[in-house]
């Protein structure tokens, strides 16, 4: 969003309509997928573009629980051994293989959304439930969604409300509650932190599951955003959604995640998202739909105008290979380039843009890269590369296998001089693998792999 | 061959290195450097601690003869130790023996009371204050720290200007405009792995010198921050070597992190800004075991910081300052914790410090919202640091003036 024109909010939110202008292809189908959910393979592509837009978006938005059980089964096996970390390991490995990328993808966005550290819950159960929770929402009601998070055991271990006493409100969660859930900074007093603790109090946990307290909740009237009473049960959570600023701030917030970094998007962008979360009672899927069919969201404003996240470009890459590897360690490499599953850097989650970028992490991309796609746990459709390509994507040539590769895993298309010395690697002698994985490793190494 | 394989045995030949990254038309500034001798002369250099989670700043320097003290934490309450006492009837949490042990060697300032106007109590938009010196505007985003205004403007001849060491994001306290500070999360990781023939190392080095420049978008600014890692990688792996101290680091990560900017600083590089965190300062219930713990690391790793640079002769070029977003509420809660807070103590260390206690003191009785009342703006250490310590006018980085505190001596 380079330009500086204001753009026509009218025409921004639109149903894209495929013209010859602007044709249904390869690229932007590619664009949807890496937005929606960690990209597509060659064969979702060519389906997509069959398909068309509308009916590619409105099947993501649909819920399929074909592989249920056999997540839950894996899960299972995993909180018997009780240690969060190898939850990443599970998570990845849904990552790689649902069939809903769309719904893991705003699973992942709420989890950055309304963060909560195993480093401090350090409970395995207690944070997949909250991840089930978030999971079962994630395209449904945002307002179920604060409902359920207020009286989540991991999120209110994380924000030392297992214990909240009348005499001593905790002011944590109330503050966040304003700060980073619903409202954003700016938004509410300090009167209204303090008054708004009042509200929590008694809100506990007791042999690992909330409970009401009543005899340590506060029953007296309370001055929250404008408003004076004694605020019974969670009434509190629905005034402060009823905010003008809570639907901003979160079409504010689902906009950037779909559309692009930067700029912060004007308020005349944001309204008619923002207006049709109040008019939906909180159907993010709605928004969700409206934002992903746009006119705004496959223009030159959204297409390369966010920089990856480590799960994009490493779960992204292997999807688009139909690639399944050893999910423990990739979920450690996650960690390592700053996006540790269940382990966001703190209450604020991920601020994602360009802080995802530095010198440590940039190499620490291009090393990962290079790491996936050498390690023999990782199987492209059950095979190598090299059978991969010839028999899966029909490439054999330098040339081809960089065309395909490409298309596959760039927003930016890269110049010719840039395409020759990818072409240049693919040809030089030795194993055929090898050659492949060179490609794949340098691809890896450059500036625009990291934008999608 | 093309025109970029020309550049590359050209450097190969002049340096004699096998595995020489060219890093575009303006490359050799840092190899030249890489190659030169360094001596022990450099500029002064500044590394920042900062303190996340909002440390309590009352019971890190603490008003032992307050009974209101006493009074606000009836089970957060040290008892006065001994041998701990700072002067006034102020004494050093007993964990905190390190920084107990730099004052007595006239090495730590400690600037009572540090804080800012309409304190903020978010932990971001606090420490958002703290790296910006601004206050959040609707509709423009801040987008460059104090340490990164300061950092444009210096020239650090092929080094990297500052250095982040940690695996967090990078504090905005270093955001620039124009310069690239590299994250280092350890030495070892810090280089390309996994193509042995160097062949992918060899590809994004060709490729560098084709960057387009200008433009503000998000391309071109991972662009230059794929250099400026290359670059950085390149440097840091050549300042590597063997590094012999007598100096005991403790065993934790700020440890570490203290002891790999030692050996940075020792190699001869030229940067001037290094900057490490130490996390977990944000107590809201059972504050005592976890506070006294980071207490006891961040002392016992400044003071061993402090003697490793004096061994190795840098001793009166690096100086230290360790910060927090904000203090603590004076009355703990019901959680034997704190919530935030407002002013807390700061501290300078190092051998140039005038070691002891600067600015008032916080007045229990006189307390604002339950916190207490800031009497020295942190602007004014910024200001400190950059005039008297870095050596460049402050006025164009602050934003305003800020009057200095009297708090450095001049070299000895």
């Amino acid at each position: 969003m380079t330009e500086s024109r204001p753009i026509d909010p009218q025409w921004a939110w639109a149903e894209y309509q495929p013209s010859d202008e602007r044709p249904w292809n390869r690229r932007l189908a590619a664009h949807l997928f890496r937005r929606a959910g960690f990209g597509a393979s060659w064969e979702m592509l060519a389906e997509a573009v069959a398909r068309g837009p509308a009916e590619v978006v409105t099947d993501l938005l649909e819920p399929v629980d074909a592989q249920q059980a056999a997540q839950d089964a894996f899960a299972e096996a995993i909180l018997a051994g009780g240690d969060p970390r190898q939850l990443a390991a599970w998570w990845v490995y849904v990552m790689l293989q649902t069939p809903t990328p769309l719904l893991e993808n705003m699973t992942l966005f709420w989890h950055g959304h309304f963060a909560t550290s195993a480093e401090k819950v350090t409970d395995a159960r207690a944070m997949y439930a909250q991840n089930a929770l978030l999971r079962e929402h994630a395209l449904g009601s945002f307002r179920l969604l604060v409902h359920g998070i207020s009286r989540d055991p991991a999120m209110l271990i994380y924000l030392d409300s297992a214990t909240n006493r009348k005499a001593h409100p905790n002011e944590n969660f109330a503050r966040e509650l304003m700060e980073l859930f619903c409202l954003g900074e700016g938004n509410y007093s300090e009167r209204d932190v303090k008054e708004l603790a009042r509200c929590f109090t008694g809100w506990e946990l007791r042999r690992d599951r909330f409970r009401f307290n009543r005899y340590q909740h506060d029953n007296g009237d309370k001055t929250v955003l404008g408003k004076t009473g004694p605020f019974p049960e969670s009434d509190v959570i629905d005034h402060v959604l009823a905010q003008p600023a809570a639907p901003e701030f979160i079409a504010r917030k689902l906009i950037r995640f779909l559309v692009a970094d930067e700029p912060v998007p004007p308020d005349e962008l944001v309204a008619p998202i923002a207006g049709q979360l109040r008019a939906s009672n909180w159907d993010v899927g709605q928004a969700i739909g409206t934002i992903l069919r746009s006119n705004l969201f496959f223009s030159p404003y959204a297409i390369a105008r966010k920089v990856r996240s480590p799960v994009d470009v490493t779960v992204g890459l292997l999807r688009s290979l139909e690639a399944t590897t050893d999910a423990a360690r990739l979920a450690s490499e996650l960690g390592d380039l700053g996006q540790g599953l269940f382990y966001p850097p703190n209450v604020k989650g991920w601020d994602g843009g360009r802080t995802w970028i530095n010198s440590s992490t940039l190499l620490g991309r291009a090393n990962a890269v290079g790491r996936l796609i050498r390690d023999p746990k990782t199987r492209f459709r059950g095979g190598d590369l090299a059978t991969y390509f010839t028999e899966h994507l029909g490439a054999e040539t330098g040339e081809q296998v960089v065309d395909v590769l490409t298309q596959l895993t760039l927003a930016v298309p890269v110049s010719e001089p840039l395409r020759d010395q990818l072409i240049e690697v693919a040809e030089r002698p030795g194993p055929r693998n090898e050659r492949l994985a060179a490609v794949v490793h340098a691809l890896g190494t450059l500036p625009e792999f990291q934008i999608g | 061959m093309n025109r970029r394989s020309t550049r590359r045995d050209f450097l190969q030949s002049t340096l004699g290195t096998s595995a020489v990254i060219s890093l575009g038309g303006l490359v050799p500034a840092c190899f030249r450097n890489a190659l030169a001798e360094d001596n022990n002369g450099g500029e002064t250099v500044l590394v920042v601690v900062q303190l996340s989670g909002g440390n309590d700043g009352l019971n890190t320097v603490i008003p032992f003869d307050d009974p209101l003290y006493r009074q606000n934490r009836p089970t957060l309450a040290v008892p006065a130790p001994d041998g701990l006492t700072i002067d006034n009837g102020l004494g050093f949490h007993p964990a905190a023996r390190g920084l107990a042990d730099l004052l007595e060697n006239d090495q730590l300032a400690i600037v009572q009371g540090v804080g800012y106007p309409d304190p903020n109590h978010s932990h971001f938009e606090s420490m958002d204050i703290w790296h910006t010196c601004q206050r959040k505007r609707k509709e423009s985003p801040r987008k460059t720290g104090w340490l990164g205004r300061f950092l444009d403007g210096t020239s650090t001849a092929g080094d990297p200007a500052g250095l982040h060491l940690g695996s967090k994001k990078q504090p905005l306290a270093l955001a620039a405009a124009n310069t690239r500070v590299p994250s280092i999360r350890s030495l070892e990781r810090f280089r390309l792995q996994g193509d042995e023939d160097h062949e992918v190392r060899q590809f994004v080095g060709s490729l560098a010198g084709d960057q387009p420049t200008g433009a503000d978008d998000l391309l071109s600014f991972v662009q230059t921050s794929t250099t400026a890692a290359l670059s950085a990688s390149e440097r840091v792996e050549a300042a590597r070597r063997d590094y012999q101290t007598p100096v005991t680091y403790p065993e934790h990560a700020l440890g570490h992190k203290l002891r790999t900017v030692a050996q940075l600083i020792d190699a001869g590089l030229r940067s001037r800004v290094y900057y490490v965190e130490l996390d977990g300062f944000d107590t809201h219930s059972q504050q005592a075991a976890a506070h006294a713990a980071l207490l006891g690391q961040l002392g016992d790793a400044l003071s061993a910081f402090v003697e490793d640079v004096h061994h190795h002769g840098h001793g009166q070029r690096v100086l230290v300052m360790a910060f927090s977003e904000f203090g603590r509420r004076v009355k703990e809660n019901a959680s034997k914790g704190t919530d935030h807070g407002a002013a807390a103590p700061l501290f300078l260390a190092g051998e140039r410090v005038k070691g002891g206690l600067h600015g008032a003191r916080p007045d229990l009785t006189a307390l604002e919202e339950g916190d207490l009342k800031f009497q020295t703006d942190f602007r004014r250490v910024y200001a400190t640091v950059l005039e008297n310590w870095l050596g460049v006018a402050s006025n164009p980085v602050l934003g305003s003036d800020y009057r200095p505190l009297d708090v450095l001596n001049n070299v000895s």
